[in-house]
């Protein structure tokens, strides 16, 4: 973890209302990896108090720049959007653990729910250039939120539902997962709450319903894994990017928790926000 | 700058909160005695039973000796909290704003901070309120953890080694539901390598007292001081509430009950609601408003406190630059916690020591002893509990 200064490199309202902003800041970029995020200070002090968690929506290591990517919800993020090119923020990261992919892997689903891209698509990235298949799964609510696909890879298998039917599967995105759940090796979600309970479910019955050998079956079967470690999320089918409001982002302020299965709270800033699907309480147990 | 490592001894059975945590940073003598003590000759005579009689004089009214104003001259800014709790500086981070002190060791210079209040802690291990637990609100948060924490045995086995082996004290913030719970942790932490002292968070409720809080009401609140005091020997902080009406009769029994310091003021009671308008945002309705938001209330509670008061009075509440520092030592604070503006800016408590001490050298002080209630009045003011705005 560094506290930095990063400069704004390039600025674009790629959707209504979303944001996409470049920004040099090597010191953070360096060791970051996809599903980790970094904690910015808006510069407006005249009342807001909260830095912002943004996902490394990119990761350009070489360049020594990252992309974040926005939508306009308050104050704080209208601040962002005001900055011009060669402005300066301060940005804390890279924080969280990252989304572990299992190295037997060859085929990859990303299922993002609107802004939930931002969690996921730097892992695009990460498991192209580690040689496997992509297949990115997309809902949105109509045509004018869909990610834009000039901005993914080629490699990228891209299929789209939005809730209106004006592009895409008529339908919600979890409804594709049928379609996909066998091809794919690991799944990693992020979105809306509803979405990734729904996929956590479809997770848990899925080896049943197709009768498909858990991965990390053969090696080291019947080991205990030790619940929240990197082996815990790699061994997982589904990894899922959790939200939460933030105070510190550093683990500090136990603003940000989820339940785990065991009841115990975990930090989103640092225990996540990647969990293995299985860790967590969807059914809400406070 | 290299923070300064000391070695600590363990093995020897001494108290932490005593020889060991005096600083190493006195080089000079200052001209007056640079640190707020208990000694009735810096406070004045401070009727502690009497709000109507409480007068009060400044603190130091010594002139002070103009030093030649090399840039590099030394400036002593240790506070002495009572019962051996001397700080190198006095600036504290506020508990839960700072975890155990060790999640911003990679960006913050954690030793070089005067104190660090952990977050609360409680007998037994708490799991916290539900989520959202915060959420941002115009200068301010509002924040409804809920006290999670391991619990004392947890935090104890987790924590004290560290803590031993820093030059940093740690005070522990101790929360309870009863009496017995909160003389029962401090119990547990009493002798403990690593543990410089204890602030009680007095605003839990007191389950056998229909749940009201400690804080709001001057016999409860000194009926857990002084059963604590009687427990421990570390040296014993006690933590006010904002939300009472009126707060110097609490302040007044809490350190006639033994309390060798007072904080204040711990959050204020407030609620948001949801985007949706169908219900109230936080998971557990209501929240802890803090920030620069409350910094007019904690000044008004540090101003009526410290007058009828003769012990330290910490100062809390929205410093987010040296001028709030400045204010909080006007109104008659002897140091000052820093909360959530730590969120915004981790580095910004050790650059207040740093600025505070460059004040210092600006003014011509060794100290900043002479900074320290400049803006109280001569004779005792009129509470706030009086009416704000009307006067009779
Ligand atoms: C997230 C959060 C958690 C807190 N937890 C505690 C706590 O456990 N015990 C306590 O005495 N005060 C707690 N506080 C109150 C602070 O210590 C402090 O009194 C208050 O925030 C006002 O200072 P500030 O405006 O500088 O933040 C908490 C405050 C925040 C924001
Ligand atoms: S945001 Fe403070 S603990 Fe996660």
């Amino acid at each position: 973890m560094r506290l930095a200064g990063a400069e704004l490199l390039d600025s674009r309202e790629i959707l209504p209302d979303q944001w996409l902003q470049t920004y040099h800041a090597p010191e953070l970029v360096a060791g970051a990896r996809a599903g980790q995020f970094v904690h910015v200070r808006t510069g407006d002090y005249s009342g807001l108090v909260l830095r912002r968690p943004f996902s490394f929506n990119t990761i350009d290591t070489l360049a020594g720049t990252l992309t974040i990517h926005f939508r306009t919800v308050g104050r704080g993020t209208e601040w962002f959007t005001r900055l011009r090119p060669g402005d300066r923020v301060d940005m804390l990261g890279p924080l969280g653990r990252p989304f572990e992919v299992d190295p037997r892997t060859q085929h990859v689903l990303l299922v993002a729910g609107g802004l939930g891209i931002a969690g996921v698509r730097s892992l695009a990235d990460e498991a192209i250039r580690d040689g496997r298949q992509v297949t990115l799964l997309f809902g949105g609510a109509s045509a004018r939120d869909v990610y834009p696909s000039s901005l993914l890879p080629d490699e990228v298998e891209y299929v789209v539902a939005t809730d209106d039917g004006s592009v895409g599967h008529h339908g919600f995105v979890t409804e594709l997962i049928p379609a996909y759940e066998a091809w794919a090796d690991q799944a990693f979600a992020c979105g809306p709450l509803g979405m990734l309970r729904v996929l956590s479910s479809l997770a848990a019955s899925r080896g049943r319903r197709l009768g498909v050998a858990k991965l990390g079956r053969k090696r080291g079967a019947g080991r205990p894994v030790p619940a929240g470690s990197p082996l815990a999320r790699r061994k997982a089918f589904l990894q899922v990017s959790m939200e939460q409001n933030m105070g510190c982002a550093v683990g500090a302020c136990l603003g940000c928790v989820v339940l785990s299965t065991a009841g115990a709270p975990q930090r989103v800033c640092r225990e996540g926000p990647v969990f293995a699907s299985e860790e967590l309480d969807w059914e809400g147990g406070w | 700058m290299k923070a300064k490592r000391r070695v600590v001894t363990s093995a020897t059975g001494e108290r932490p909160g005593l020889a060991k945590r005096r600083p190493t940073v006195r080089r000079i003598k200052p001209a007056i005695a640079p640190v707020v003590r208990r000694a009735p000759d810096i406070r004045g005579a401070v009727s502690s039973n009497s709000a109507a009689s409480a007068t009060s004089t400044r603190i130091s009214a010594a002139p002070q000796k103009p030093v030649a104003t090399a840039p590099d001259v030394d400036v002593d800014l240790s506070v002495d909290l009572g019962r051996g709790l001397v700080l190198a500086n006095p600036i504290l981070v506020a508990s839960g704003t700072f975890g155990y002190g060790t999640e911003y060791a990679d960006v913050v210079e954690v030793q070089r901070l005067g104190a660090i209040c952990c977050k609360g802690t409680t007998l037994r291990p708490r799991i916290g309120n539900p989520t959202p637990r915060v959420t941002e609100t115009p200068g301010g948060m509002l924040n409804s953890i809920g006290l999670q924490n391991p619990g004392v045995d947890a935090v104890i086995a987790k924590y004290a080694e560290t803590w031993a082996g820093w030059q940093v004290p740690v005070i522990v913030n101790v929360a309870g539901e009863s009496v017995a719970d909160y003389v029962e942790v401090v119990r547990r932490l009493e002798g403990v390598p690593g543990i410089a002292g204890i602030e009680l968070n007095i605003s839990c409720p007191n389950v056998g007292k229909g749940g009201l809080q400690f804080a709001i009401d001057a016999d409860a609140a000194a009926g857990v001081t002084a059963a604590v005091r009687r427990a421990t020997d570390l040296p014993l902080l006690v933590k006010l509430s904002p939300n009472v009406a009126d707060v110097r009769p609490i302040a007044r029994a809490i350190a006639d009950a033994g309390a060798d310091a007072l904080t204040a003021i711990n959050t204020l009671s407030g609620i948001a609601v949801s985007p949706s308008r169908l219900r109230p945002l936080l998971g557990n309705t209501y929240g802890g408003l803090s920030g620069p938001a409350i910094k007019p209330v904690a000044l008004r509670i540090v101003y009526e406190v410290s007058q009828v008061v003769d012990i330290p009075v910490v100062a809390i509440g929205g410093v987010t630059e040296l001028a709030d520092v400045l204010d909080y030592l006007a109104v008659g604070a002897a140091a000052v916690q820093v909360g959530t503006a730590i969120f915004a800016d981790p580095t910004l408590p050790v650059r207040l020591v740093d600025e505070l001490a460059a004040e210092c050298r600006r003014r011509g002080l060794t100290s900043f002893a002479p900074l320290i209630g400049t803006a109280l009045p001569k004779r005792a003011a009129a509470p706030s509990s009086k009416g704000v705005e009307y006067r009779p």
